[in-house]
């Protein structure tokens, strides 16, 4: 778009019939006769075409360079609900989750695709779980997390309020369905260390789980949900508890399990000891475990690199279709034959 | 069910019965204004739902948000309304203060004392005084008049300024004026009504009054409230009803709000976004139980019980009823209301229609309408005081034969009239003398010694004026005596009678007698077709004839002076009659007009007056300019036929012959007019396929047949012809006409100047009031008072489109910007198991609609699209206005289509690009809000035609202030997005995405308009694109010829051309004779409340013209 120049709008006689007054008052006097000077931007072809090839000029190398951003990401993922479940309960996968008294520790093994940077994040990953289901995400008491058994009004965190009489500390179904697997590392004989510090947020720390609030009555009730807090450390200090708190937003994600803080080389082998605890079997859930490096647009993610490139090739190609449409075509603009009511008196 | 009214009774225990005079206009008090207020603010629908919204978000179980998100906008809008209806009614309540602290003069224990107004009770006897207005409605008792009889305005009722007659009730005859401070008896009337035609009520005076018989009263007996006395030095009455249940009390009405055409539409387009959130909500809602029993309960960390409450299965639609309340913009009405109100003030505001003259600045009183003004199809004009200046200057007579002023072109300059007057020519001296006395003027002696003139009537005033330039000076009036002053000697007259002026007897006469030798004449002056046949035999009127058409011819008003001597018996014997008729109660009117039809014959003619009445500075191009802008034009004027086609004729509002052409319906019977009007229409059928111009021409008489009886034919007829020239009608019929074009669903403009335009004015859709001379009542009655006719252009072409473009924006904007972020909640709701989860906090919801969106969009009061320059140039792009192209079902199909796509854009990539490890939430949400204001904020930039430093202050200082706020709510810990804002902002990946979303978003809007804007412009744009980059229709040197080559085409813009011509040819109208067409007293002036009536029943008709 073109700007074509300042229209200076302001008829003579109108300022000359007020005599130059202050700055404020002649613009109030623009204002109220509505003249105030306004530039009017023309959509002329040559101002389209070239914002358009701009457009795809910028696009398309942005695109560019994220894409070799999330390429340059190195990824593992493995699913492990499945495998890890043993196969005499195959046919009956709840029976097998639902009883404590059967071993739940599996072991899984990564190759390791191409060499990984420190620090190397690791995720678990849950698919189709509905965190931002309407009564579950709002079955949460933020002040209570703050504040602990001060609060008296917990009643968004039914069903998970009270159990046996007592309120329960946190409460609510968030709390309530914490994620409990838990997985072990190692690189060959060695055990490779998981830093599961500061994997919450910093603000979350600090300002949202109180430090003096110990979980209280939690997981004491009839059902037994995901996993158990320690009730001897506060909920500030239960990283993997403030974690799972923070909602996602989409049926798939992935929330911080840990940070490794050394590199892995290429086709290195890393077994995965896990506890498989929690039960995405009854809705058909999966679970994966994933290490990620990370780039500076975050994880791996291609979609933003193709959109870019599909948005900026698109508007190249519109810019060309433009140009040649005008070159074909060229049309004289604010040519009085447009206006009908000329053209009958041109034509006849 | 009857009122006793005792008379002049203080201790009469039926006073209290009665309420006091107190007029209350108010429709609150201090204590039932809230209850009120809101109960009529909950009777629209609109503001019905919005409550329902809240009360059903109170409900926790199915809230998505924070109630306050609905309720704060809510009860703002509230606030907002209630204040302005407040500031409105303590208006009323001052208006009425100074209304009932008026004083007046009451008769109390036998003495007449000053009170105030409010304290006239019913049975109290009021004095008025000459031009008091009436406080309450009073039977009359006595006046000055020895007759009794005494002159009263009506133009506040009925809107008829000639004056009316009044007279006591024939029991009170030759009461003494001091005696009616004791006067004594009681009316018999009924319970108050709103029928200002009927007075049925009885008369009884006590002893010593003659007590005969019961003396029954009409309406003819009673001066009703806020008329005004005229003429008459003191009238008294005795109250009958008071305050607010007198007649103009009780048919008082706060008037019906208009709505514009664009209002319509818009409350059209609501009712069709509330279909789809229905149709949403149900199959949401569905959707969700569904999933809920399929996949839900199986999901053991949700919990669904197995035994849900009798009402579960109607939470999943409520909590999407509630999700989707936000299609229905809850801000678009406060905006609407707030930039209607700029559109006025900028009227106010434009010095371009500020009357130098009068020193007043156009008005608009109705701040609502604005963009009806841009969709004009139809005006509706006066002649008098509208077209023209309504100044009357004498130009031109013709006294026995001679012709005065035909060279110079004013008879008073003309040296053969002053020297016939010096020279004491008796012909030239009794004309001199008709045009001194017979008339009403009041003359009044300045302290300087010149005498000034008062009269009801301009035109006599103009004759008055020249009899005194000629030395033939109407000196003095008291009473019945009048002096005029010819050259140095003092002539007497005693006015002995005068036969009023009527407009069905378009003529008047007195009776007087001259003291120096008792001589007696009867002085007439009216209109040629009323004076010419009351000619005495012999005379030859032929001269005179062809003198009045010539003055008509060019537009100029004339007048018959016509003189008789009576012989003393005669008059004596008429005399009686006359009186006797006077006192009638039956037929008063009719009987009068009869008994002066007496009197009036054999008159001899004296000569024929003209008068001119300039038109009005830049008419002519005014009405050329709108007409191109295809808008029609009507004429409606009481005056008479040749002079209102003259005048139309030189204001361009006809062509000459051979362009144009005329169409005459008249007749004086039925059959005839029937017979004329379907000719008419066979031409008109025939030629409107033709670029000429044709117009029709019809009178009052002819149109009250066709209106009553060839309704359908007339229609067809008023919807063919787009110029019409309408003479001799009444205000009523003026109104009529209005209601006629009104349902066939034009938008009409009325505009005039005098009382007899109010009710024309109340009617239309837009009234135009033009402040002129004949004072300030239809400026009063209308939306918009200008101060000349010129200024219509500028308010149609220039504030009217201005207001319908920016409207047209603001509306569908206003919808698109709360289906973009409902569509998005909608999106969300299918990847969180159809739950009715909200993607969005309530801070966000809220303020989105209150700050985000609304305050670039507001300044789009200032676009332009087109200069005024260019608009004035091309007057007929006003045609997309009129024909709705700006807002329309299929405009908001297309800004319903963006706000989806753009829903998509937002949406696919936020929850793509912050997909996995960055799902959480509140982030997730915070780029999809943003994406929405960065999305509408170029959407506004695209849209709008011409930057000002304000649009880029509010466009880009409202992107800057939507991440000032998300900071400053970022920092609370308590809210649900603590640090999130500071969190994306350091991310690189949340700007590329943004940069994605408004490329992604934006490019296919550009694409698609510059598409248009190039291959299949509007005129709009090609206009725009000429403006911006000086082609060819700019450049000086081109204008005039473009424009000539325009006005050919001046009727082919929105007619189309099929061919085939049959010419029946009807010639250019000659003379008419039209003579009386009406029997006397069949005229009933008093249809004051048929227009309220008419009013409810045009919304029945409303759909005739495009179904």
């Amino acid at each position: 778009m073109e700007v074509d120049g300042v229209y200076a709008s302001v008829d003579p006689t109108v300022v000359r019939s007020i005599p130059i007054q202050s700055r404020r008052q002649r613009a109030l006097h623009q204002f109220t006769q509505q003249t105030l000077p306004a530039c009017k931007p023309v959509l002329t072809p040559a101002s389209v075409i070239t914002t358009f090839f701009l457009l795809g000029l910028i696009f398309v190398p942005v695109g560019f360079i994220t894409l070799r951003a999330s390429r340059s990401v190195v990824e593992i993922v493995e699913r492990y609900d499945a495998d890890c479940l043993p196969e005499e309960f195959r046919g009956n996968k709840m029976s097998y989750i639902a009883d404590s008294s059967i071993p739940k520790n599996c072991s899984r093994t990564l190759k390791v695709p191409k060499n990984m940077k420190a620090p190397i994040y690791v995720y678990y990953q849950l698919d189709n779980y509905y965190q931002n289901h309407r009564r579950y995400v709002k079955s949460r008491s933020d002040t209570q997390l703050l504040r602990g058994l001060q609060t008296n009004d917990t009643s968004l965190c039914r069903p998970e309020e009270f159990a046996n009489g007592h309120p329960i500390v946190p409460c609510g179904l968030v709390a309530w369905s914490l994620f409990n697997d838990t997985f072990t590392f190692s690189r060959g004989a060695s055990e490779l260390r998981v830093d599961r510090k500061n994997i919450a947020w910093r603000s979350d720390r600090d300002h949202k789980f109180g430090k003096d609030v110990y979980p209280y009555n939690f997981q004491n009730g009839s059902i037994i949900g995901g996993g158990k807090l320690d009730p001897t450390v506060p909920l500030s200090d239960q990283e993997d508890f403030i974690v799972w708190m923070r909602t996602a937003a989409l049926p798939s994600f992935r929330k911080l399990y840990g940070r490794i803080e050394v590199d892995l080389d290429m086709d290195e082998e890393i077994t995965v000891d896990l506890m498989n605890n929690y039960n995405t079997y009854s809705f058909g859930g999966k679970k994966k475990i994933v290490l990620s490096t990370t780039s500076w647009i975050g994880g791996r993610n291609d979609f933003i690199g193709f959109a870019f490139m599909f948005v900026g090739s698109s508007s190249i190609l519109l810019s060309l279709v433009f140009m040649l449409l005008h070159v074909k075509n060229p049309r004289t603009y604010g040519d009085a034959a447009y206006l009908a009511w000329n053209k009958k008196g041109i034509s006849g | 069910m009857k009122r006793y009214v005792y008379i002049n009774d203080d201790e009469s225990p039926t006073q209290d019965l009665y309420c006091d005079n107190r007029i209350s206009n108010r429709k609150y008090t201090v204590w039932n204004f809230l209850p009120k207020n809101l109960w009529e603010q909950f009777s629209r629908f609109m503001n019905q739902y919005f409550l329902l919204i809240a009360c059903l978000q109170l409900w926790s179980l199915i809230t998505p948000v924070n109630p306050a998100s609905t309720w704060g906008p809510l009860i703002f809008i509230f606030a907002v309304s209630a204040s302005k209806e407040a500031w409105d009614d303590y208006n009323r309540f001052l208006s009425d203060k100074k209304a009932n602290e008026k004083e007046v003069w009451i008769v109390k224990h036998g003495l007449k004392k000053p009170s105030r107004a409010q304290d006239v009770r019913v049975g109290d006897i009021v004095w008025l005084r000459e031009n008091d207005e009436v406080p309450c409605d009073l039977v009359v008792l006595g006046t000055s008049d020895p007759q009794g009889l005494c002159y009263i305005e009506t133009s506040a009722l009925d809107g008829e300024t000639d004056l009316k007659t009044r007279g006591i009730p024939s029991a009170c005859t030759g009461i003494d004026s001091e005696l009616l401070h004791k006067i004594k008896g009681v009316i018999e009337c009924p319970n108050p009504d709103k029928d200002i035609r009927r007075f049925d009520a009885n008369l009884r005076l006590f002893p010593p009054f003659i007590d005969n018989d019961v003396c029954p009263l009409t309406i003819k007996n009673t001066v009703l409230q806020s008329c005004y006395l005229r003429n008459t030095e003191w009238a008294c009455g005795v109250a009958v009803y008071t305050g607010n249940e007198t007649k103009l009390g009780m048919s008082r009405g706060i008037p019906e709000p208009k709505l514009t055409a664009m209002d319509a539409m818009i409350d059209k387009l609501t009712g069709a976004i509330f279909v789809f959130q229905i149709v949403v909500v149900v199959v949401l809602g569905i959707a969700g139980n569904v999933w809920k029993d399929t996949e839900a309960r199986k999901q053991w960390y949700v919990q669904y019980p197995k035994e849900g409450p009798w009402y579960e299965l109607l939470v999943i639609p409520l909590r999407f009823e509630l999700l989707c309340s936000i299609m229905i913009p809850i801000s678009i009405k406060v905006s609407l209301d707030l930039v209607k109100s700029l559109y006025a003030k900028f009227i106010d505001w434009d010095i371009e229609m500020f009357d130098q003259e009068t020193g007043s600045s156009s008005h608009a009183t109705n701040t609502a309408i604005s963009e009806d003004l841009g969709q004009v199809e139809y005006i509706m004009t006066d002649k008098t005081g509208t077209l023209t200046e309504n100044k009357m200057v004498f130009r031109r007579c013709c006294i026995s034969g001679t012709f005065y002023g035909n060279e110079s072109g004013d008879a008073l300059k003309d040296v053969r009239l002053q020297n016939a007057v010096a020279s004491g020519s008796p012909d030239v001296i009794r004309f001199l003398t008709v045009m001194a006395i017979c008339n009403t003027v009041i003359p009044v002696q300045s302290k300087n010694g010149n005498v000034l003139y008062k009269a009801q009537s301009q035109d006599e005033e103009a004759l008055v004026q020249a009899a005194a330039k000629l030395h033939m000076v109407l000196f003095s009036k008291s009473g019945n005596l009048l002096e005029i002053r010819f050259n140095a000697s003092a002539i007497k007259y005693e006015v002995l009678d005068i036969l009023e002026f009527t407009s069905d007897r378009k003529r008047m006469s007195v009776v007087v007698r001259d003291t120096r030798d008792d001589k007696i004449f009867l002085l007439s002056k009216g209109a040629d077709e009323a004076i010419l046949p009351c000619a005495s035999a012999g005379q030859q009127t032929r001269t005179l004839n062809e003198a009045a058409d010539q003055y008509a011819q060019l537009g100029l008003r004339t007048l018959c002076l016509a003189w008789r001597e009576l012989k003393e018996d005669e008059y004596q014997e008429w005399s009686l009659m006359f009186r006797e008729a006077s006192s009638t109660l039956v037929d008063r009117e009719w009987r009068i007009a009869e008994v002066c039809q007496r009197l009036e014959h054999d008159l001899e003619v004296l000569g024929v007056t003209a008068i001119e009445d300039r038109l009005q500075d830049g008419v002519p191009e005014t009405i050329e300019m709108l007409r191109r802008a295809g808008i029609n034009f009507w004429m409606l004027t009481g005056d008479k036929q040749n002079t209102a086609i003259q005048i139309a004729l030189s204001c361009n509002f006809i062509s000459p012959e051979p362009k144009g052409q005329l169409l005459l319906i008249d007749g004086k019977t039925e059959d005839e007019v029937c017979r004329s009007l379907e000719r008419v229409l066979l031409t008109m059928r025939i030629t409107s396929s033709e670029p000429k111009d044709v117009a029709f021409v019809v009178d009052g008489w002819a149109l009250e047949i066709a209106l009553k009886n060839h309704r359908k034919d007339f229609t067809e007829l008023a919807i063919l012809s787009r110029t019409a020239i309408c003479c001799r009608v009444t205000p009523s019929q003026k109104a009529q006409l209005v209601e006629l074009l009104k349902s066939c669903d034009y938008r009409t403009l009325a505009i005039g100047d005098g009382g007899n335009d109010v009710r024309m004015i109340q009617q239309a859709d837009i009234g135009v009031g033009i402040s002129g001379r004949e004072g300030l009542q239809a400026a009063r009655a209308a939306d918009y008072s200008i101060g000349k006719f010129r200024f219509l252009k500028r308010l149609i072409l220039v504030h009217g489109r201005y207001s319908y473009n920016r409207t047209a924006f603001l509306s569908q904007y206003s919808f698109y910007k709360s289906l973009l972020i409902c569509f998005i909640q909608i999106f969300f709701s299918f990847i969180s198991g159809v739950s009715g989860t909200s993607l969005f906090n309530s801070v966000s919801l809220m303020a989105y609609n209150v700050f985000y969106t609304s305050i670039p969009v507001l300044v789009s009061v200032l676009d332009k699209d087109l200069s005024e320059k260019t608009v004035m140039q091309h007057p007929q792009i006003l045609f997309y206005c009129q024909a709705g192209r700006l807002l329309n079902p299929s405009t908001f199909a297309g800004w319903f289509g963006r706000s989806l796509f753009h829903a998509i854009v937002v949406f696919i990539i936020s929850i793509n690009a912050f997909a996995y490890e960055k799902s959480e939430m509140e982030e997730v949400a915070m780029v999809a809000l943003s994406g929405c204001i960065w999305l509408q904020a170029f959407v506004v930039i695209i849209e709008t035609n011409s930057f000002t430093v304000l649009q880029h202050l509010a466009i880009w200082g409202n992107l800057i202030g939507f991440y000032i706020i998300n900071w400053i709510v970022s920092t609370i810990p308590s809210s649900g997005m603590y640090t999130i804002m500071f969190r994306l902002c350091s991310q690189p990946s949340y700007w590329i995405t943004i940069f994605l979303i408004v490329g992604a978003g934006m490019g296919p809007i550009l694409a698609i308009k510059y598409f248009r804007y190039t291959y299949t412009p509007s005129k709009i744009n090609t206009l725009q694109q000429a403006e911006r980059l000086g082609g060819p229709i700019l450049s000086l040197g081109n204008i005039d010829p473009q424009q000539r080559s325009m006005e050919k085409e001046v009727a082919a813009l929105s007619i189309t051309q099929p061919k085939g011509r049959n010419s029946v040819y009807e010639p250019l109208l000659s003379e008419s004779p039209s003579g009386t067409r009406r029997s006397f007293g069949s005229a009933a002036p008093f249809e004051f409340f048929q227009s309220q009536a008419s009013r409810l029943s045009s919304s029945y008709s409303r759909n005739c013209k495009d179904n």
